[in-house]
């Protein structure tokens, strides 16, 4: 009997959710830590994804309709990214889904997009091994630790004229993969190798380490942190006395970075996909949009989430429809006119052609020592040049 | 012998921080049984009211200080008053599950207000290197140093030669013998709390001008201080500072001569054999109340 009375409302219950996909915007899903210890990068990832959908919906959206962005707090962690994908993706019925953030994390969703056949994008996790795990829905617009140390290698010697290394990076997938990667890189360019050396997320005394690092003999010391541990960490170095050329990995060659490391920030290098002073209109373009919007100048992150985004939208566009399997299509053909530089994608969905640049921050701003771009994996270093 | 020495001075000035992180939290449950979880956050407040004194209001490092410390104080006596009130006398597991959520309150709040970007705190003296001999230090460093040491002896001096103090530690004694005696146990409890949220608001403060701080360093604080407090016994306070040397000084040996990425290691080893070799810790509350 209760079965009976119950019926027809969990018909109508069943309907209202099926017709749900069929309203008039394009849902898109974006994991990102809005918590935790990479809070601060994830918020500026979350920024630029803003942007770029309050930019489309202005010029008319997708496939005629309006892009709604729902943003889910991941917190870096793979238990509660893949919460916030299941949410997303069962209640709020997302046509495709970016982020996050950490490596470790966005492995644990990707699982979660090919259960459900829905095209998931990142435009940070940088860990090589995502894009080698044979899932179809999943495409990456970031550089790998690997493209990034081959890209930088060649630049960091002939710029700097380094002879011998150490090599310090916080305790994560991302720090011991980069460590290794510039480490391997820069051997093959006949760099000595002085010490390797991790530390913890969060540390904040570094005066152990660098009392390693003062007596290891290097010429140049080579760091792979975020803007908190990598500020505190480049502060220490030059308290303690210690003279070196620095280049780093992760988000240095931002504004807040140099804010809240001062002096200190003078003279050190930074590898980065990308810097607010690259050259270039679509750049301007893009960084005018970006500081009208938030009152300062994007960052790494902040141009991931707008990256990665705009190239989703193309490709829900380019699909004619929210069919998953057309969006995974569409993102294929992705060739993608960013700030810095055209992504297009291998087979696998590594994304490659983007710049990355090689800046030296002085007088409190970046200055771009050299630019390099991205290659497709696929070809061999002799092609480097493409 | 070199590094050993730097190796050992850096030691002892992260040692002497964690000594000043732990006090606060050794004395609040020393005094009045309750294993404040929200002890890494209350320090990470005194960290961000420090930031919001000197940068936003302009004010010098001891002026931001005392200010911190005024309202920090009192925001400890409202705690107390309001919240931790109405589990006392419990049990223990209530007050653990209201400080908890107080944790996560406050973290919340202090990212809803201020952000997740790093904070940095104008110190009173230029982080200029310092040399001792083969010794690296930095005038600021010595300066905190100095600084956690007054505030602990401060602290020992209220406990150990005032009134209140003596009305802190007959309360403990004896709750219900310290009320017949006519002493106002509530407001004891007050000012406990209050002293305690104190002593980490400094801490975070001071350090904030050291390293940087922002909204989410309060729990590798609290994991530290918990740390501390095992190993030098809880509610002792010469424990906490033993305890904070000692950590100190092993996780700067450890890291010179193993290795630093494994670091966090140092601290569960040490729970682990004080839990095992001596669960009262170094300093056994039975002998020294704080």
């Amino acid at each position: 009997m209760r079965k009976l009375i119950l019926a027809p409302i969990m018909a109508t219950a069943v309907m209202a959710s099926a017709a749900a996909p069929a309203q008039d915007t394009v849902k898109i899903g974006l994991i990102q830590p809005l918590t935790g210890s990479v809070a601060y990068n994830g918020t500026a990832d979350a920024n630029g994804a803003r942007l770029a959908v309050k930019e489309r919906n202005a010029a008319g959206g997708v496939l005629g309709k309006q892009v709604e962005l729902i943003i889910e707090d991941g917190q870096c962690s793979p238990a509660n990214s893949v919460n916030a994908a299941e949410k997303l993706i069962q209640r709020d019925r997302v046509v495709a889904l970016v982020g996050a953030f950490c490596s470790s994390a966005t492995s644990a969703v990707m699982p979660v997009a090919r259960k459900y056949k829905t095209p998931f994008l990142t435009g940070v996790s940088s860990e090589a091994s995502l894009t080698e795990k044979g899932n179809p829905y999943f495409f990456r617009s970031a550089e790998t630790d690997a493209l990034l140390g081959k890209a930088f290698s060649r630049l960091i010697v002939d710029n700097l004229g380094l002879k011998k290394v150490a090599y310090i990076g916080v305790n994560d997938d991302w720090g011991r993969g980069s460590a290794k990667a510039f480490e391997q890189e820069l051997s093959g360019h006949g760099v000595e190798t002085a010490m390797i050396e991790y530390f913890n997320h969060g540390a904040t005394d570094f005066y152990t380490l660098l009392t390693k690092l003062r007596g290891s003999g290097a010429d140049g010391v080579f760091v792979a942190a975020e803007t908190q541990d990598g500020s505190t960490l480049v502060k220490q170095i030059k308290q303690f006395g210690i003279d070196m050329d620095v280049f780093g990995v992760g988000s240095w060659a931002t504004s807040d970075f140099i804010k809240i490391t001062g002096d200190a920030a003078e003279g050190i290098y930074a590898a980065v996909p990308y810097v607010s002073n690259l050259p270039g209109e679509r750049n301007e373009r893009f960084v005018k949009d970006y500081s009208a919007a938030y009152d300062h100048a994007p960052g790494k992150y902040a141009a991931a989430g707008y990256n990665s985004l705009n190239i989703m939208m193309d490709a829900i566009d380019r699909a004619g429809g929210t069919d998953a399997s057309a969006i995974v299509d569409g993102l294929h053909a992705t060739d993608y006119e960013a700030p810095n530089g055209r992504y297009r994608f291998t087979r696998d969905g590594q994304g490659y052609g983007f710049d990355a640049a090689l800046v030296q921050i002085r007088d409190g701003h970046t200055d771009v020592v050299a630019t390099t771009r991205i290659a497709d994996p696929r070809a061999d270093g002799a092609k480097d040049g493409q | 012998m070199d590094m050993l020495l730097q190796f050992v001075a850096n030691g002892l000035v992260s040692g002497a921080f964690y000594a000043l992180s732990a006090l606060g939290l050794t004395l609040i449950f020393g005094l009045m049984r309750v294993v404040n979880f929200a002890h890494g956050e209350l320090y990470m407040l005194g960290g961000v009211m420090g930031w919001l004194a000197t940068t936003v209001l302009g004010l010098n490092f001891f002026a931001g200080l005392a200010l911190t410390l005024a309202v920090m104080g009192a925001c400890g006596w409202l705690v107390d008053r309001f919240l931790i009130e109405r589990v006392r006398d419990q049990g223990e597991e209530p007050s653990i599950l209201l400080t908890i959520g107080l944790s996560i309150f406050l973290t919340n709040t202090a990212l809803l207000l201020v952000g997740t970007a790093p904070l940095t705190i104008e110190g009173p003296l230029p982080n200029k290197p310092v040399f001792l001999g083969p010794v690296v230090l930095t005038e600021l460093r010595v300066f905190a140093v100095a600084a956690c040491a007054v505030l602990i002896l401060a602290a020992h001096l209220v406990i150990r030669h005032t009134r209140l103090g003596r009305a802190m530690r007959a309360t403990f004694q004896d709750p219900m013998a310290a009320r017949l005696a006519g002493i106002n146990t509530a407001r004891v409890y007050a000012s406990t709390f209050a002293l305690g949220t104190m002593l980490a608001a400094s801490a975070g403060m001071l350090l904030g001008s050291i390293y940087s701080t922002h909204v989410s360093a309060g729990g590798l604080v609290s994991l530290k201080a918990f740390v501390v407090v095992i190993l030098g016994g809880m509610g002792s306070f010469a424990g906490a500072i033993v305890g904070g040397l000692i950590l100190g000084v092993a996780e700067a040996l450890w890291g010179g001569y193993i290795s630093t990425g494994t670091v966090d290691i140092i601290g569960f080893i040490i729970v682990i054999l004080t839990l095992i070799f001596k669960p009262y810790g170094l300093f056994s509350t039975q002998v020294e109340r704080a």
